[in-house]
C-alpha cells in the first residue's frame, strides 16, 4: 500500500508544472478581471496648491497642453476690473487686445448689467499658462483655476508636468475623483 | 497623344515655370492670420450707462431710542483724530484676552460692506446700506449697548459688488459728514440727526464712481468739509453750516476719484491736503488766500485702483502704495520760496518691497508697518516692518505662519490691534526688531472679508467683517 503513494520523479515534475500553470493562468485571469472591473487612475491638479508657475503650458507632452483654465462661476465676483482678464495697469477696462492678460485671447468678457461682467473660457484657445489664474488669485476670489482635461490628457505613466511642478500640486487619483473644481469643492481645514 | 521627345524638356520647363508662378501667387495671396479675430473695444456689449436716478439725500429718518451712556472720548474719523491710526487715549487696555476670551459687549448685523465706525462721546456712527429698503443709512448706536438711536438716509440703488458701503463718517461736536457708495455726500446735525445739506458728486461734478464703489472717507477741517470729487473739479471745500462751496480745485488732467482719502499735511510753512487720485497725486493749499489752489502735483503715481491713503512724513517724504499689481512709490516734497515740487525717490512692484492693498500703513517710531498684498511675493499677507529710508528692505516680517489677508490694524495704549480678515483679533507688541504677538482670539465666528478700519474710544473697540459689527470691551 505504501508503495502506491510514492510518486515517480516524472509524476512529481508533471504535477508541479500543472500546478504552476494553473496558478499562472489564475493569476493572469484575476489581474485581467481586476483591470477590467477596477477604477483607473488619472492625474489631477489641486487648485489650492497650484502656484500658477506657468509650467503646465510648457511641460505637458501635448501641444497645446491638456491643462486648461476652468471657471467656478459661483465664486466669481463678476467684476468690471477683473484681475484675470485685464493686465495690471491696463489703459482702459474694455475688450481691446492691448488690455487683455490672456496671450491667446481665450477669455470672453460679456456685459450682464452694471456693474457685472461674465468671463467665459474658450477651452480651444486656452493653453494653460495660468496668467489669468494668477491675476484672479491675487486680486479676486480665485474663481479661475487650472484643471487637467481628461478628454485631452494621454495619462502618461509619469506626468511630465507633475515632475516639474514646484508645489507638488499634481497627483494621481482615482478616475472617480478626476477633477477638483473650486466652488462646489472647498479646501479642507 | 504622342509627345515628341524633343519637345519634352521644353514642356517640362514651361510646366515647372507655370507651377512656380502659381505657387508664388498662392504664397503672395495667402493670409496666415485669416483665422485670427481682432479684439477690439466694445466687444463686451457694454452700454453707455443710464442717466442715473435722482436721489433725495437725507429724505429718510427714523428714531428708535434716546437711551445711551455718555462717555468722554472720540474716534472722530478715518484714521482717528491725528490721521495716524494711533489712539491717544490714556485708557489702559488689555494685552491678553485671558481664559474667558474677549468680552464682546454686543453685535449687530449689517448690510454687506466694509464701512467703518466713528465714535463721539458714547455714540457710534456707521454708514450702512439696507438692501431691503434700497437705502443708504447713517446709523447711530449707543457705544456701550449697541442699541440703535436713530438713522438718517436716502433711497439709492446699490448692487452687491464685493460689498457696498465702505467709508468712515467724519464727526465733530456739531456735524457729521458721510460719503455713500455712489458718492452721495450727506451732512447732518450730529446730536439730532437733522439733515443739513447733501451733494450728489457723480451728478454735480460729472465724476466717475470708483470700481466697487467709493472708499473715500470725507474730511472735516474746521468749518469746511473737504471732498475729492474728480470729474470737473479735483477737490472742493464746502461750508459745513450752509453747504455752500467755498473753494474748488480745478482738474485739468481729468483725474478720477480713487478710494484713497484726503490727508492733511503741514510742510514748508504751508498746510495742504494731499490726495492720491486715479491719474496722479497732488497737494492742495488748505489755508491762506489761495486756499484750494494746487501747490504741487505729479502724474508719476498713476494707478487704476488706489485704496490706501498717502503717508506723509515730517521730512517731506510721502509714501504711497496700492494693490492690484501697482506697488509703491516714495516721493520727496521740496519747498523753495513758497513753491513746491514732488520728486520720485524710487518706486517698485509689490513683490520688490513694502506695499499694501487695502489699508494705509502705520508710521510709528520712525518705521512703517503694514500687511503685504497677495501679489507681494514670499511675504504676501504677512505683517512687515520697514524703515522709510528704503522701504524695499524688510526689517522684519511676521513669518509664513502669520498671514492676515487684507484686515485692518491700528495702535492704542502701546499695542497694535490687528484684525485678520477671517475675524481673528491679534494683539501685538509694537517693535522695530521683530514680530511679537501677545494674544489672539476669534471675535467674529465665520468671519469673512473683515476689511473695515477699526475704531476705539473709552476702551471700547469696534470692528466688523462684511456683515457683522461687534464691540469689545478692552478696558483692563
Amino acid at each position: 500500500m505504501a508503495d502506491d503513494k510514492i510518486k515517480s520523479r516524472r509524476e512529481f515534475i508533471q504535477g508541479g508544472v500543472r500546478l504552476s500553470l494553473a496558478l499562472a493562468l489564475g493569476g493572469i485571469g484575476g489581474l485581467a478581471a481586476a483591470r477590467m472591473t477596477g477604477e483607473k487612475w488619472v492625474w489631477q491638479i489641486d487648485p489650492f496648491l497650484c502656484t500658477q508657475c506657468g509650467r503646465c503650458a510648457t511641460d505637458c507632452v501635448l501641444t497645446p497642453s491638456a491643462v486648461k483654465c476652468v471657471h467656478a462661476y459661483d465664486l466669481c465676483g463678476y467684476c468690471d476690473l477683473c484681475g484675470g482678464y485685464f493686465k495690471p495697469g491696463s489703459n482702459a477696462l474694455n475688450t481691446g487686445g492691448e488690455n487683455q492678460l490672456c496671450p491667446t485671447s481665450a477669455i470672453t468678457r460679456k456685459f450682464i448689467e452694471e456693474p457685472y461682467f461674465e468671463y467665459i473660457i474658450d477651452e480651444e484657445l486656452c493653453m494653460g499658462c495660468a496668467k489669468c489664474v494668477k491675476g484672479c488669485t491675487s486680486f479676486g476670489n480665485g474663481s479661475l483655476h487650472l484643471q487637467i482635461m481628461h478628454n485631452l490628457c494621454v495619462n502618461c505613466n509619469q506626468c511630465a508636468i507633475a515632475r516639474v511642478c514646484p508645489s507638488n500640486a499634481i497627483s494621481r487619483v482615482k478616475v472617480s475623483d478626476a477633477y477638483q473644481v473650486k466652488g462646489s469643492f472647498t479646501k479642507p481645514a | 497623344m504622342k509627345i515628341n521627345p524633343e519637345k519634352l524638356p521644353r514642356l517640362l520647363t514651361w510646366s515647372l515655370a507655370a507651377l512656380a508662378l502659381l505657387s508664388f501667387l498662392w504664397w503672395l495671396t495667402w493670409d496666415p492670420t485669416r483665422s485670427l479675430t481682432q479684439s477690439l473695444p466694445g466687444m463686451d456689449n457694454r452700454g453707455a450707462g443710464g442717466a442715473g436716478d435722482t436721489v433725495l439725500i437725507g429724505a429718510l429718518f427714523d428714531r428708535f431710542s434716546d437711551e445711551y451712556t455718555p462717555l468722554g472720548e472720540t474716534w472722530p474719523r478715518f484714521r482717528g483724530a491725528a490721521f495716524d491710526n494711533i489712539s491717544a487715549s490714556p485708557v489702559p487696555l488689555r494685552e491678553k484676552f485671558g481664559s474667558s476670551g474677549p468680552e464682546i459687549l454686543w453685535s449687530v448685523q449689517l448690510g454687506e460692506g466694509h464701512s467703518g465706525a466713528a465714535i463721539y462721546k458714547g455714540l457710534l456712527y456707521l454708514l450702512d446700506y439696507n438692501e431691503e429698503e434700497y437705502a443708504d443709512f447713517l446709523r447711530c448706536f449707543s457705544l456701550t449697548s449697541g442699541k440703535e438711536q436713530w438713522r438718517r438716509g436716502y433711497k439709492v440703488h446699490v448692487k452687491r459688488n464685493h460689498g457696498m458701503s465702505r467709508t468712515v463718517p467724519a464727526v465733530t461736536d456739531s456735524f457729521i459728514v458721510t460719503m455713500g457708495p455712489r458718492c452721495h455726500v450727506m451732512c447732518l446735525d450730529r446730536a439730532s440727526g437733522d439733515f443739513l445739506w447733501g451733494i450728489d458728486v457723480e451728478k454735480d461734478y460729472q465724476s466717475e464712481v470708483p470700481l466697487w464703489y467709493t472708499g473715500q472717507c470725507p474730511l472735516i477741517d474746521g468749518n469746511t468739509a473737504v471732498i475729492a470729487t474728480g470729474g470737473t473739479a479735483l477737490m472742493i471745500g464746502v461750508d459745513l453750516r450752509t453747504g455752500t462751496k467755498v473753494w474748488e480745485t480745478p482738474n485739468p488732467g481729468n483725474w478720477k476719484m480713487s478710494h484713497s482719502s484726503v490727508m492733511p499735511f503741514t510742510f514748508g510753512g504751508r498746510k495742504m491736503y494731499v490726495y492720491s487720485a486715479s491719474g496722479g497725486m497732488a497737494g492742495i493749499a488748505a489755508d491762506g488766500p489761495d486756499r484750494g489752489s494746487l501747490l504741487w502735483q505729479t502724474s508719476a503715481w498713476n494707478k487704476q485702483v488706489i485704496a490706501p491713503s498717502p503717508v506723509c512724513m515730517p521730512d517731506g517724504r510721502i509714501f504711497i502704495t496700492a494693490g492690484y499689481g501697482a506697488g509703491s512709490m516714495m516721493l520727496q516734497l521740496k519747498e523753495n520760496g513758497g513753491s513746491f515740487t514732488a520728486d520720485v525717490l524710487y518706486d517698485y512692484k509689490p513683490s520688490e518691497g513694502f506695499a499694501c492693498e487695502q489699508q494705509t500703513p502705520l508710521l510709528w517710531n520712525g518705521h512703517l508697518f503694514g500687511i503685504l498684498p497677495k501679489d507681494g511675493g514670499a511675504l504676501r499677507n504677512q505683517m512687515v516692518c520697514v524703515h522709510p529710508s528704503d522701504t524695499r528692505k524688510v526689517v522684519w516680517s511676521s513669518g509664513s505662519d502669520k498671514r492676515f489677508g487684507l484686515g485692518p490694524y491700528f495702535m492704542a495704549d502701546g499695542k497694535i490691534f490687528l484684525l485678520h480678515e477671517d475675524g481673528t483679533l491679534y494683539i501685538l507688541k509694537p517693535s522695530t526688531t521683530g514680530y511679537q504677538e501677545l494674544d489672539q482670539a476669534k471675535v467674529i465666528a465665520d468671519g469673512h472679508d473683515a476689511w473695515a478700519p477699526l475704531a476705539l474710544a473709552d476702551g471700547y473697540l469696534v470692528l466688523r467683517d462684511s456683515k457683522t459689527m461687534v464691540c469689545i470691551n478692552l478696558n483692563r
